[in-house]
């Protein structure tokens, strides 16, 4: 899964700045916001025995390294606040939802169901779609697997795949928004 | 990140609110990750939030979520648990989830399928645990086909009598009947009740007990055929048998009537192959006689109190026995101390108990000493019209009953929820009322109650 590669890329620079060999928090901070700023997708830097490498999954969705936010303190119960995007632990589907909720222009393909997206048939074969793919209401864009069960996921819709939101293999839930569809 | 040298690393909820909240935090104590499953309107719920990871299974019906058996697995797989908690209500009785579970090679938090089978099927439930030596009230052992076999059956046990469905629970497809006129006619509607809330239509008859105590006694069992009671829940205030109040112990137990229930309840389990906590449901009469009426194979709603009283962790044995730990008491080792209280806070108006749902504005919880409350929701939470109307309990503990309904009234009365109505007001009145107080109750209380107070409304 490339969701991990992100991970341990910013996962292996927040480790880093523990002992500290030759980067501090506020290097990363700066690295971080050189990304956003510029709209950068990916951004690699190497020195003396030392690389960091942050991704992110489109221009428009938060940054990659949600490592290096600090998971917010635990209020008690009584008082906490609306939890919404907050979510300390992994939530399943976040990152696709944040990034499909810019695209208010396009008609978005949901997951059906909770399981794990794949993007072509068989591991050889080719993708069912691209971006740029032309699809109908019963085009096959995708494959979701629950349960050992390989389920042919239909477009719905009518128009060119723009966006999408979820990489080969990765997890979904319920309602995630897979691809982008411009009609 | 703690070692955590226990069986299991990581389980899954398979339920929301309040219970799946309560589950969190045995985990967390016993350095269990935890997974939250959550329909698309529960996505704020406290349990999303504080579970380790979590997951969107499907939209607001819970037969496409909470029930949904295929999304639970598949997140079950994606995460890769060990164990799936189902709570109470939902996946919590079913036995054919619990066989998915173990074909899946996912434990299931609870007895052996086998045994939540036997005991969700109320005649075969009765027809055994009576051989295992429990009383029951007297009654068809099979269920009715006919109204002459019916009016034959009532003639032999006298009237008053009880209708009651045979996959029956929460009160649907009930029915007290006082004469022969009224028997045709209460099958009929008890079975059409029954059809349409449990897709069985099949009814029983059995002796109706005036003015009954519901006791239930709580059990602990373990793989090994060792099992142990934590002694009695008092259940008797209830609304169309939905319980609203729960305490521990009961006013009315001598210490020999509880080793004599609990002594039962424990024999009927070991000879059933019972494991995991589970609950056993008799009906008290005045005279002192308990008859069994049905076996809750899964934690209860009211397990609190018992809690509270014996300083036990039902969850948490309910977890390490799924581990396939022993049980590691006896029942030498049963403490009961002081008196403990549950109130149940629904988002109903207090007076016509109409739901209540909408935008909670403000939340104070009580505290203090001796107070407990296991809720879900917070300031901003939507009380959502899909599930359950349960949003908290208030749970207290104290030395003497008297003092515990001190602590409750005073814990009630700083309990704030503003935007929506609950039942808080309702608990306050009861715990003024004279027979309540005096420890004078019955399944009938409510009755009483509603219609002392409907009075005195239309008297002012």
């Amino acid at each position: 899964m490339s969701a991990d590669k992100e991970e341990t890329g910013s996962r292996r620079a927040r480790n880093a700045q523990r002992p500290a060999p030759s980067v501090n928090m506020e290097e990363l901070r700066e690295l971080i916001g050189l990304l956003r700023e510029n709209g950068l997708a990916e951004l690699e830097l190497e020195n003396e025995g030392f690389r960091v490498r942050l991704r992110r999954e489109s221009a428009a969705s938060e940054p990659a390294s949600h490592g290096a936010a600090p998971p917010p303190a635990p209020a008690p119960a009584a008082h906490a606040p609306a939890p919404t995007p907050a979510h300390p632990g992994t939530h399943l589907g976040t990152q696709a939802t944040t990034a499909a909720a810019q695209d208010q222009d396009l008609h978005i393909i949901p997951s059906p169901i909770v399981g794990t997206f794949y993007r072509s048939p068989s591991p050889t074969a080719d993708p069912f779609v691209k971006i740029g793919s032309n699809v109908g209401p019963e085009s096959v864009v995708c494959i979701i697997e629950a349960m050992k069960l390989m389920n042919e996921i239909q477009a719905e819709a009518t128009g060119e795949v723009v966006k999408i939101y979820v990489e080969n293999g990765q997890p979904v839930e319920y309602g995630q928004p897979l691809f982008g569809i411009r009609s | 990140m703690a070692f955590n040298p226990r069986k299991f690393k990581k389980i899954l909820i398979a339920n929301r609110g309040e219970i799946a909240c309560r589950i969190i935090w045995t985990c967390k104590e016993m350095g269990i990750k935890t997974v939250a499953v959550h329909s698309d309107v529960d996505r704020d719920s406290l349990h999303v939030r504080f579970a380790d990871e979590a997951a969107c299974i499907g939209p607001a019906p819970s037969a496409q979520s909470y029930l949904n058996i295929p999304a639970i697995i598949s997140t079950a797989e994606i995460f890769n648990v060990d164990a799936i908690h189902p709570g109470y209500g939902f996946l919590a009785e079913s036995a054919y989830f619990a066989e998915i579970c173990d074909a899946c090679n996912i434990k299931f938090i609870g007895p052996p399928a086998r045994v939540i089978r036997l005991m969700g099927d109320k005649i075969e439930a009765r027809r055994v645990m009576h051989e295992a030596g429990l009383p029951i009230v007297p009654g068809s052992p099979d269920a009715v086909t006919s109204e002459e076999e019916g009016i034959k059956l009532a003639r032999e046990i006298g009237y008053p009598v009880i209708v009651k469905a045979s996959a029956g629970g929460g009160g649907r497809g009930m029915r007290i009947v006082r004469s022969e006129q009224e028997l045709g006619k209460a099958l009929e509607t008890a079975s059409t009740e029954a059809a349409a809330a449990f897709n069985d239509g099949s009814v029983y008859i059995e002796k109706y007990i005036e003015r009954p105590r519901h006791i239930e006694i709580q059990v602990l069992a373990d793989e090994f055929g060792e099992c142990i009671h934590l002694g009695e829940r008092e259940c008797s205030i209830q609304r169309r048998h939905q319980k609203l109040m729960e305490e521990a112990p009961s006013t009315v137990l001598t210490p020999e009537m509880r080793k004599t229930m609990g002594d039962a309840a424990v024999a009927a389990c070991k000879k059933l192959g019972y494991s995991s906590a589970g609950t056993c449901e008799f009906l008290l009469d005045v005279n002192g006689n308990f008859y069994f009426m049905e076996m809750n194979t899964r934690i209860q709603v009211e397990h609190p109190v018992t809690e509270m009283v014996t300083l036990a962790d039902i969850v948490r044995n309910q977890i390490r026995i799924a581990e396939g730990e022993p049980l590691g008491y006896t029942q030498d080792d049963l403490l009961i101390v002081g008196h403990a209280i549950e109130c149940r806070i629904n988002a109903e108006n207090p007076e016509t108990f109409a739901p209540s749902p909408g935008t909670i504005t403000a939340f104070n919880l009580p505290g203090g000493p001796g107070v407990r409350v296991d809720t879900f929701v917070y300031s901003g939470y939507q009380v959502t019209p899909f599930y359950d109307s349960m949003i908290a309990k208030v749970i207290v503990h104290a030395r003497t009953r008297e003092l515990a309904i001190a602590r409750m009234k005073r814990a009630l009365e700083a309990m704030v929820i503003e935007g929506i109505k609950t039942t808080v007001p309702l608990h306050l009145k009861i715990m003024d009322d004279p027979r309540f107080r005096a420890g004078d109750i019955g399944t009938d209380f409510m009755e009483y109650f509603l219609a002392k107070n409907g009075k005195k409304a239309a008297a002012q």
